[in-house]
């Protein structure tokens, strides 16, 4: 009796988990279908370029979309050569890496005593430091230019280097500041009672204390110097001192009916970054989106 | 944390950052503020017109073309990569194979060099070698094809859709770490109850991550306020200033118009309105920054 009521209702939950599973597979088989859309939406105009600049002009023409019959370097050879790119190269390593060390080691500084102290003013002055980051760059190129003018360093390393430190000094304390808020007041006590002096806690003991945050910084730095373009356009006309961006973009505007070439030009500058990202991923995804996760 | 009790060495730490972000970010405002007051070519001397500069601004059609450019920039990034960005979070947000090679090509474009981006999509726009519109001949929508960059009227989508290209996958990496942080005790009991995956986003995952959509959203404002390299190098604000946003407007009147008062008067302008801008937009949705 009680079997024969059981029967049809196991019947039924099997079949309505077949079709619950079914759903799920469905479902499951979109959300593939709209990543996989979203990828090569993302990633194919970078494969196109850097596959193009591996043909002819002529292959580039009857065969615009896949890989090349034959894989040549000429584009990369007359790319390295008449645009100059191991110079941009230099120029862009160099600004950058000069700009990120002050930013990074005068922002510390300013983050130790405004997170390690009290003192008159000091929410003003974080305040201050912080809402540069509302600042749009280019509301600065006019009196940049005239100021650089004045100074006597147009046309020098310093007219980049200068503002690249100003403008990211503002996430530097910003980043670093928060972190070093989160260290228990204790840290530094002992050091006090041996007598240590205040620089020399900031160096040795906050300083090491900070190196993640130290990392973080020093990536989004070193992105937003190596990425810059109007700056350098407007500060530098020389063209042995330009930096990638600046010299890509004339080098592109020079050679605008040979596409290969202006292709291996950008090929040359993206694999890099390319190399670079994929070793760095974590840190780099980090610092570019903590800001607004934590904020 | 101490009281100080030698505040020269409180200055002696501050007052390098303090001069360099003083004398190369926000003096050069005011420096901008004065000469917006002058007229000046950069090499004869000034002369002060009070505020006719900001009067030729006003009556400037160009200035306002740039304006609603802009606008439309930050319409296009607020409704365009927000709302993907989060539509693609939360279907990444489960336990899919291959999801960490998703998320690495969703960012990559993020990392990528603006000036390198708006090359390629010069290239892919191009009316004859480009890769658009060789695409839609190839299948068979040759009817659809265009002089992307070259028309006034298609220019400035074309450059909205890189624009939105290029930051969807930061809009969408935010939100994927946002969602990451979302307890699964909550979605369970809310399974439990029976809720279905819909019923789910709306009441336990958005109102979840609330905050920093509205963060995002500022984010998105002030960042796509910043556009310059990108239109510069696809267009340089033509065809017939149709793609123009004020900070190119300001430029090529600047530098290559030689009017440094005039070019003041609109940086002036953009600060003004990005500042106000972002003002409402934190009063608005009240988002409370740490």
């Amino acid at each position: 009796m009680m079997g024969n009521k059981a029967e049809p209702r196991e019947a039924a939950t099997v079949d309505r988990d077949a079709v619950a599973k079914t759903k799920r597979k469905l479902r499951r088989t979109l959300v593939y279908i709209i990543l996989i859309l979203f990828t090569i939406v993302n990633a194919y105009p970078i494969f196109w370029m850097i596959m193009n600049a591996f043909k002819t002009s002529q292959d580039f023409s009857l065969n615009p979309f896949g890989l090349p019959a034959n894989w040549v370097f000429e584009n990369f050879q007359d790319a390295w050569v008449t645009a100059n790119i191991g110079t941009f190269f230099f120029n862009s390593v160099l600004v950058g890496a000069v700009a990120v060390l002050i930013s990074i080691f005068s922002g510390a500084l300013a983050a130790y005593f405004l997170s390690r102290f009290e003192f008159r003013g000091k929410k003003f002055i974080y305040g201050f430091l912080v809402i540069g980051l509302l600042i749009p760059i280019h509301a600065t190129l006019v009196p940049m230019y005239i100021l650089m003018q004045n100074l006597g360093i147009l046309n020098t390393y310093w007219a980049l280097i200068f503002p690249y430190v100003a403008f990211n000094l503002p996430i530097t304390v910003f980043l670093l500041t928060s972190f070093m808020s989160s260290f228990p007041k204790e840290m530094e006590e002992s050091a006090i009672m041996d007598g240590c002096g205040v620089f020399r806690i900031f160096w040795s003991i906050i300083l090491p204390m900070t190196r993640p945050a130290i990392a973080t910084a020093v990536i989004i730095n070193f992105i937003n110097n190596w990425n810059e373009f109007a700056f350098a356009l407007v500060l530098i006309s020389d063209e042995a001192l330009q930096t990638l961006p600046l010299g890509l973009a004339n080098f592109a505007g020079a050679y605008t009916t040979n596409y290969p070439a202006q292709m291996a030009g950008l090929t040359l500058v993206l694999v890099p970054t390319i190399i670079f990202y994929l070793l760095m991923e974590k840190q780099i995804v980090e610092g570019m989106t903590q800001g607004a996760v934590k904020g | 944390m101490h009281l100080l009790r030698s505040p020269w060495k409180i200055g002696l730490g501050l007052v390098l950052p303090l001069i360099i972000y003083m004398v190369f970010g926000i003096i050069p405002i005011f420096i901008s503020f004065y000469y917006s007051f002058m007229a000046w070519d950069g090499f004869s001397a000034m002369s002060f017109v009070g505020i006719e500069n900001y009067i030729t601004a006003f009556q400037d059609s160009t200035f306002w073309l740039s304006l609603r450019n802009n606008i439309l920039v930050v319409l296009a990034s607020v409704l365009g990569q927000i709302p993907i960005g989060l539509g693609l979070a939360l279907l990444l947000n489960r336990k899919i194979k291959g999801a960490k090679f998703f998320r690495t090509i969703g960012f990559l474009p993020v990392v990528i060099s603006t000036v390198v981006i708006s090359i390629t999509w010069r290239m892919i726009y191009n009316s004859e070698q480009g890769l658009l519109n060789n695409l839609l001949e190839t299948t068979g929508l040759g009817f659809l094809q265009q002089n992307w960059l070259g028309d006034p009227d298609s220019a400035i989508f074309a450059i909205l859709i890189t624009i939105v290209w290029q930051f969807v996958g930061l809009y969408f990496i935010i939100f994927l770490s946002a969602l990451q942080t979302i307890p699964k005790e909550l979605l369970e009991a809310a399974e439990l109850d029976g809720a279905g995956e819909w019923h789910k986003i709306v009441h336990i995952t958005l109102p979840s991550i609330r905050n920093v959509i509205l963060v995002a959203i500022v984010l998105c404002i002030s960042g796509s306020l910043k556009t310059f390299d990108l239109i510069y190098v696809m267009t340089q604000g033509g065809p017939a200033h149709s793609t123009e946003v004020m900070a190119t407007y300001m430029y090529s009147e600047t530098f290559e118009g030689l009017s440094y008062g005039y070019g003041s008067a609109l940086s002036i302008l953009i600060l003004v309105f990005s500042l106000i801008l972002i003002l409402i937009t934190t009063k608005v949705m009240g988002v409370k920054r740490t």
